[in-house]
């Protein structure tokens, strides 16, 4: 019974991706931002837009998009003093709902870059440390070595994630093996699983390298022109892209990088403080009325207004 | 407009605690229910202070004496001959018993104790009675609970010389939201406004944030975080907690909990000392109940005595000539507590687990509650955590009701000029919540250790074709089936428009305040209809009473899976 029901909601999905649009507020970050993401499979572009008119998880917190964990976190709590219910009252409630949001979102890795993907926020962490914008975590203390999967090489045949399954995981959506833990096993597991490599893609490099070539090696949109282009893509070469941007990198350390054209700026600018002081009086109106609140959560209004 | 319906809304029994948002005008105060002894704290505007009783007692012991036509608990009673408390006229552990049925196994656990504790393992709360003149007196763990808190807050009132309204308690982690309600119950009972329910080891942390604000004077944004474990561990349950401290504010990131302490080591070693304790236990006959006292206060000496000393002699006269002569050593006393060091170990693995944090980055490893006494317990936690020094500057047994008590001031609205109150705490949920699908599985939709205040929605279809009802039934806990967790209340959806199954979504929202009520929202559509099929029903939970093993049991008897819900849309 269960399997026949699960086949009924895999079909159901990509019916009612519409309807839920309408039925779920859109104002709710956590379900506009997911069922976006949903959309954002089919037809990235246009899902990217629409969430640029809407404050973001960055603003509500007041910080860069480019902003270090320790900032966010930072941040965080300097508005949780001010915004929880402890401290505000009932009315902090839906703020800090928000704040909570968002918070879990920019502290794990791998939902920012979702979220980073889904809004076009691009990310400038370059400038500062190579080392935090990949896509890895580190078992133990780091060493100068780490293990780097070449996408592009990788035929996803599962040798190097079924001899150490701790380290490394299938991307089921790019049908390639990535690193997920560098030294999730011992160190002789992991040698089986470079030699197991039917195509030798699994690599050893230089740590200070790995953060750029797992940046690079995850498909970037690309810049669509009318009906041409458009799409996600990876450089053919990982390696040569990496040692290239590295060199940009290096000699122009305070000016934008090729990745960041439209990308927020480090400074806030008047236009952009007014824009995070309206995005929060915004929502300050929003949760003016917690019960106007729940029922659009429903998409009542529409419904009670007749 | 529908709202004043919706503010009426809620149900009498959780009521009692009309929680206002704004302008609190009292500073409420800090109680440490123990299941063996009891604290109150208060913030006098400048630091915290624990009130003594009578006999100059900061630590009370928590019972209630039922010898006289007025019960008596141990705030303001004279006697402290620890034979009285155990001839059976006196109720303790109350914490232990309340909001349990009879089929959980702490209250069979209880059936040992010199007082009455009966069970007809059906699911109902079970008989408590205490000896008054050779009667069994049947009361409550409620009523108990609420005669010790009117004396503690008679006690309260009388030093501090104003009226005792808001209190913020401590309970255990593995409390269930049904537990909580009763919690309340007795509070209302007393005449007390609980303001927060608090996990004893986040009250803990909230100590911990003031001392390292205080310390450091490190203030928000230079602030490096400190990661700190918790462990705390007192008569009846044992408690972890992960927190994240800087700037004074204590985020909880991870909680655990059970229902083991130095209850059941006691117990053990009682078993160990006396093999056939167990008809003792089961007779309750006045002079078996007196034998046991003895044997139960002899056994609580040599477990003291056993942290300092590595072996001890237990040579003790039950009476009816029967003689207890033994020398325990610790390496006996811990095989014959393998079990509960095992369970301890398991739940810091848990909390750090759940934490996502490395024993390395651990700053403090703290140890709080009676149990932390014994050297076992110490090893095995500073082992977990590869450490080699418990952080200093806690008071073992009086950490948690000072938390609590900065607590009762900051969610008081009491702001101090020296900052010594600019503290938070972000809670986490510690078990996840969620509702019955497909027969008897449990889908959660707020997990556990969400931070609080938490909203989350998932969206469930029907399971036969022109199903117009479906029964919500809210549960908590960890278990991937429902009977292995806690009901906490039902309600029906009705009107789903005729359609086949699969097609109507029913979404189900679940939003926690931060003083931890919880309301669960349903809502009806049709794929691409504009508007809701139905109103919107908002229920504030646990609804259930009591008798949960009937309820469920009902429930399934008269519906089967007619009302059945299937997840339609797994939002991770």
């Amino acid at each position: 019974m269960s399997a026949s029901l699960g086949l009924a909601h895999q079909s159901l999905v990509p019916k009612h991706s519409d309807f839920r649009r309408v039925y779920l507020n859109t104002r709710k970050p956590v379900s506009s931002c997911r069922q976006r993401y949903g959309v954002v499979t089919c037809c990235g572009g246009r899902a990217k837009r629409s969430f640029r008119s809407e404050k973001n998880y960055y603003e509500l917190l007041g910080v860069s998009a480019d902003s270090s964990s320790r900032e966010i976190r930072e941040a965080y709590r300097k508005l949780q003093k001010k915004h929880h219910p402890d401290v505000a009252g009932q009315k902090g409630h839906e703020y800090t709902l928000l704040l909570n949001e968002a918070y879990a979102v920019l502290m794990r890795d791998n939902l920012r870059r979702d979220y980073d993907a889904i809004t076009g926020q691009a990310r400038t962490r370059f400038r500062g440390d190579c080392s935090n914008i990949g896509y890895s975590s580190w078992k133990g203390p780091l060493r100068s070595q780490a293990l780097f999967v070449d996408a592009n090489a990788c035929i996803g045949c599962r040798e190097c994630v079924h001899h150490s399954s701790n380290t490394f995981v299938m991307d089921e959506e790019l049908g390639c093996a990535k690193v997920r833990v560098q030294y999730g096993d011992d160190e002789q597991k992991l040698q089986v699983s470079v030699e197991s490599c039917p195509v030798n893609c699994i690599y050893w490099v230089e740590r200070e390298e790995l953060g750029l070539l797992e940046f690079l090696t995850q498909p970037q949109p690309k810049d669509g022109y009318g009906v041409f282009g458009g799409g996600w893509e990876r450089p053919s070469n990982v390696f040569m892209a990496a040692k290239t941007l590295s060199k940009q990198l290096k000699e122009q350390p305070a000016t934008a990088t090729p990745f960041t054209a439209s990308a927020a700026t480090e400074e806030e600018t008047p236009a952009q403080a007014k824009a995070r002081a309206d995005a929060s009086m915004k929502i300050k109106m929003e949760k003016f009325s917690r019960f106007w609140k729940l029922i659009e959560l429903f998409g009542l209004n529409t419904w009670n207004k007749k | 407009m529908a709202e004043p319906a919706y503010t009426v809304a809620s149900d009498g029994e959780n009521t009692g605690e009309e929680k206002t948002s704004s302008a609190f005008p009292e500073i409420a105060i800090g109680i440490d229910i123990g299941t063996s002894q009891c604290s109150v704290a208060f913030w006098d505007g400048s630091q915290v202070e624990l009130l003594k009783n009578t006999r100059n007692q900061k630590l009370m012991r928590s019972y209630v004496m039922f010898k006289d036509e007025i019960p008596s608990g141990g705030v303001s009673s004279q006697l402290s001959h620890e034979h009285e408390i155990l001839s059976g006229a006196a109720i303790f552990n109350m914490k232990r018993l309340i909001g349990r049925v009879d089929t959980d196994p702490v209250v069979h656990a209880s059936k040992s104790l010199p007082f009455l504790v009966q069970t007809l393992d059906i699911g109902v709360r079970p008989f408590i009675a205490a000896l008054v003149n050779n009667v069994w007196r049947s009361t409550t763990p409620e009523e108990v609970l609420a005669i010790f808190l009117v004396e503690l807050r008679a006690m309260a009132e009388l030093q501090l010389k104003r009226p005792i309204r808001n209190v913020v308690l401590t309970i255990p982690v593995s409390f269930s939201r049904f537990q909580l309600t009763r919690i309340e119950r007795a509070c209302a009972m007393a005449g007390l406004h609980v303001l927060r329910l608090m996990p004893e080891p986040t009250a803990v942390a909230l100590l911990y944030a003031q001392q390292q604000q205080q310390t450091l004077q490190d203030n928000m944004g230079s602030g490096s975080e400190k990661l700190a474990l918790i462990f705390n561990m007192g008569a009846g349950y044992c408690d972890v907690a992960v927190t994240a401290t800087a700037g004074g504010v204590s985020h909880i990131k991870a909680l655990a909990g059970s229902s083991i302490g130095g209850e059941d080591i006691l117990q053990n070693m009682m078993r160990h000392l006396l093999p056939n304790a167990e008809n003792l236990f089961s007779s309750h006959s006045v002079s078996d109940i007196k034998s046991m006292g003895i044997l139960r206060i002899a056994t609580q000496d040599a477990i003291h005595r056993l942290s300092s000393q590595t072996s001890v002699q237990i040579n003790v006269d039950l009476g009816n000539g029967v003689n207890v002569c033994k020398v325990v050593d610790r390496a006996e006393f811990e095989e014959v507590n393998r079990k509960v060091f095992e369970k301890c170990e398991s739940l810091v693995k848990q909390c750090l687990h759940d934490a996502k944090v490395e024993v390395e980055d651990l700053a403090d490893v703290i140890l709080v509650g009676g149990c932390s006494y014994i050297p076992k317990i110490q090893n095995l936690v500073m082992g977990i955590c590869r450490k080699d020094e418990i952080y200093k500057g806690m008071n073992l047994l009086e950490a948690a009701v000072v938390g609590a008590a900065l607590e009762g001031a900051v969610a008081s609205g009491i702001s101090d000029p020296f900052g010594s109150l600019d503290l938070l705490t972000i809670q986490a949920t510690p078990l996840g919540i969620g509702i019955q699908v497909e027969g008897d599985h449990f889908i959660p939709i707020i997990p556990r250790n969400t931070t609080m205040p938490a909203r989350k929605e998932l969206v469930f279809t029907t399971v036969h074709d022109n199903q117009t009802e479906a029964l919500i039934v809210v549960y908590e806990g960890e278990g991937q089936k429902v009977e292995e967790n806690h009901l906490l209340g039902y309600f029906k959806v009705v009107g789903i428009p005729p359609a086949p199954k699969g097609v109507p979504e029913i979404n189900v929202c679940m939003d926690i305040d931060a003083s931890n009520v919880l309301r669960v929202l349903a809502g009806v559509a049709l794929p691409g209809a504009q508007h809701p099929a139905v109103s919107v029903m908002e229920v504030r939970m646990p609804t259930v009473d009591d008798g949960h093993g009937w309820c469920a049991e009902a429930l399934n008897r008269t519906y089967g899976s007619t009302l059945d819900l299937v997840t339609l849309q797994k939002k991770i």
